[in-house]
């Protein structure tokens, strides 16, 4: 429990009467992580993140911070500091004062001012450009300066709205590995809201899945990309070939009209499900040793590899992500393993969805 | 080359306004003030420029323009700001604009009115049981219809200038421990200063050389450089003393835009 910063208990938020932007959201985040809450445009994680800052307050629910709780405190009082997705850099000050900000505020002396804002500066790589004005300093510096100003007060938390959101792809590479070291250094939370699922899968330590005010799975990156809880997880966080199948028994699964060997069990006789394949674990072979055979329909050079789309008897479209190259319009054969298939039930909790994924396992484990 | 040639082309127009309409009064303005009475060449208007009632005058003049700018500063800047915050600040704004596109007079007569012995004004306080007073003729009236007058205009670039704030300064100030007087003063006041000073020149400046409202207002009670100059070019018809105390209203004019002119910001 000790390890516990922030929980948020059955947090609702409701603007009026529209529909709810969080729904009985619940989660707790540990100290010293790098947490990503994920999810497209709208989904509400910039909400839960203004919810911790305090620019917002919970219609109904608990919001605890080192087992406070906070959902009255103001935000100038909270423990926390956010990155903004616009930086929000003060116009009228320059980078010394930018950084200063909190500082002043809490009347501190003007030498460890000083010390604490070249200590910040230096953490970010800015060191020599105090004296600049904001105009002067390119997107990416002021990134650094934003995040400056909030790591000189020393918070327990960093909240950061997108902040990556509008660098150019180059210098957005090199500050999520930037972001990354600085979490390490400081050893201090950081919460980040993003909705590119590249960023987050490369930055985070858990991830919060979130879509339509809830949140659909939380797990390390590895467990969310492996294992999608369904259909939105599935889809949003990678690319993924989902098409619908029956699960005829343990170990068993049925889809496209073929029976495929599976590492999944423990759900009902022929219960339908949704079947997960991502493009990179289906193979190309000839037409004769597919598991699949499908139609080439388009090919893009992605660099890295080849995209390509195939089209089966019944319709279903396969993406494949290969290195090896096919040619538009003829047939070839798909293969792929059993661990590959990833099965999806309708409508199962997280909790419920954990539970079945551990007793893999034991049951692995009992094999042995 | 040809568009070199356009582009002075389209330069014809403002080069003839600025020479007709800017250089040569002000040309003339100063060629005037070294005429004396006589039509002859002489310093003579400056020494008397110089002379405690002109001096006094002056020191009068700014004093009741700075009055009427800092009443007019401290009314206009809540009210901008709280016409920010309303939900249709665009509807709010122009009501306040649209009286300023009432001629000057009408406004000023409106004011005779109210103010009157037997106005409005003093209705209200017979009323109240204060008994009638003398309001119009009165500095209080004068300073009072002069913000009036005013006020639009200094509410304008402020509100701009507020409504131009990004409201994550605010939050990030406020996420930051800066309580709200504190990020007032520290963020959302620094930023409109700008707004600010223009409101201040758009204000002190027409109010230095007012001279209708002296008049119908005041009652000639208050003689600003303004009432002095039309004293001059039109009733004593000394035009040169009149071009003097223009070129000095230049003068100040120049050195109050030069204080609110924009500079670079920073430490």
């Amino acid at each position: 429990m000790s390890n516990t910063i922030i929980q948020f208990k059955n947090v609702t938020k409701q603007y009026d009467s529209d529909p709810t932007v969080l729904n009985d959201v619940s989660f707790e985040i540990e100290k010293g992580k790098f947490y990503t809450l994920l999810g497209p445009s709208g989904c509400g994680k910039t909400t839960i993140l203004r919810l911790i800052a305090g620019f917002t307050e919970a219609t109904t629910g608990e919001i605890y911070f080192n087992d406070k709780r906070i959902n009255q405190v103001p935000a100038n009082k909270r423990q926390v500091n956010t990155v903004f997705q616009d930086y929000a850099l003060f116009p009228h000050l320059n980078v010394f004062e930018n950084v200063a900000f909190g500082l002043r505020i809490k009347k501190m002396k003007k030498t460890d001012i000083e010390a604490k804002v070249k200590e910040a500066l230096s953490f970010v790589n800015l060191s020599g450009y105090e004296a600049r004005e904001i105009k002067e300093m390119s997107g990416g510096q002021r990134q650094r300066v934003a995040i400056a100003r909030a790591i000189v007060n020393e918070p327990e938390v960093i909240l950061l709205d997108e902040p990556l959101s509008a660098l150019d792809l180059k210098l957005r590479y090199q500050m999520q590995y930037e972001l990354r070291d600085l979490q390490k250094r400081l050893g201090i939370t950081f919460i980040f809201v993003t909705h590119d699922q590249e960023e987050a899968l490369a930055m985070s330590d858990e991830i919060f899945v979130i879509n339509k005010g809830k949140i659909q799975q939380s797990g390390t990156p590895n467990d969310i990309y492996d294992e999608p809880i369904n259909r939105f997880v599935a889809d949003f966080i990678g690319e993924s070939n989902i098409v619908k199948g029956t699960m005829t028994r343990d170990y068993l699964v049925e889809f496209v009209g073929k029976r495929f060997e599976c590492v999944d069990m423990g759900m009902n006789t022929n219960e339908p499900v949704e079947i997960v394949i991502r493009p990179e674990d289906l193979e190309i072979t000839s037409f004769d040793e597919g598991m699949l055979q499908v139609n080439v329909h388009s090919q893009l050079f992605r660099g890295v590899h080849y995209e390509i789309t195939g089209i089966d008897q019944d319709g279903n479209e396969w993406l494949v992500h290969s290195t090896k190259k096919a040619n538009v319009g003829d047939n070839i054969g798909l293969k792929f393993a059993p661990e590959a298939i990833h099965v999806m039930r309708f409508n199962e909790t997280e909790e419920d969805f954990d539970k079945r994924l551990d007793s893999y396992t034991e049951g692995d484990a009992n094999e042995q | 080359m040809n568009n070199k040639l356009s582009r002075n082309l389209y330069m014809i127009p403002y080069a003839i306004w600025i020479l007709l309409f800017v250089i040569a009064p002000i040309l003339l303005v100063v060629y005037y003030s070294f005429i004396d009475t006589q039509g002859n060449f002489s310093f003579v208007n400056y020494e008397k420029f110089f002379s405690s009632v002109y001096l006094k005058m002056t020191l009068s003049s700014f004093w009741y323009a700075f009055l009427i700018t800092l009443i007019s500063l401290i009314i206009a800047y809540p009210t901008a700001y709280l016409l920010t915050k309303t939900k249709h600040k665009q509807l709010w704004l122009l009501l306040i604009i649209v009286p300023s596109w009432i001629n000057l007079l009408l406004k000023a007569y409106a004011f005779i009115g109210i103010f009157g012995t037997y106005g409005v004004a003093n209705s209200f306080l017979e009323v109240v049981g204060i008994g009638t007073q003398q309001l119009l003729f009165t500095d209080f009236s004068f300073i009072f219809v002069s913000v009036y007058i005013f006020i639009p205009f200094m509410i304008l670039p402020i509100f701009n200038a507020l409504d131009n704030v990004n409201p994550t300064l605010l939050d990030a100030a406020n996420d930051l421990g800066a309580s709200k007087w504190t990020t007032f003063r520290r963020v959302i006041f620094p930023i409109t200063l700008d707004g600010v000073k223009s409101g201040i020149q758009i204000t002190f400046i027409p109010a230095l050389s007012l001279f209708m409202l002296t008049r119908l207002i005041a009652g000639n009670r208050v003689i600003t450089l303004g009432t002095a100059i039309e004293q001059h070019f039109l009733v004593t018809q000394d035009w040169g003393m009149g071009a003097t105390i223009a070129v000095f209203l230049i003068i100040a004019m120049f050195i109050i835009m030069f204080i609110t002119g924009h500079r670079k910001r920073g430490a």
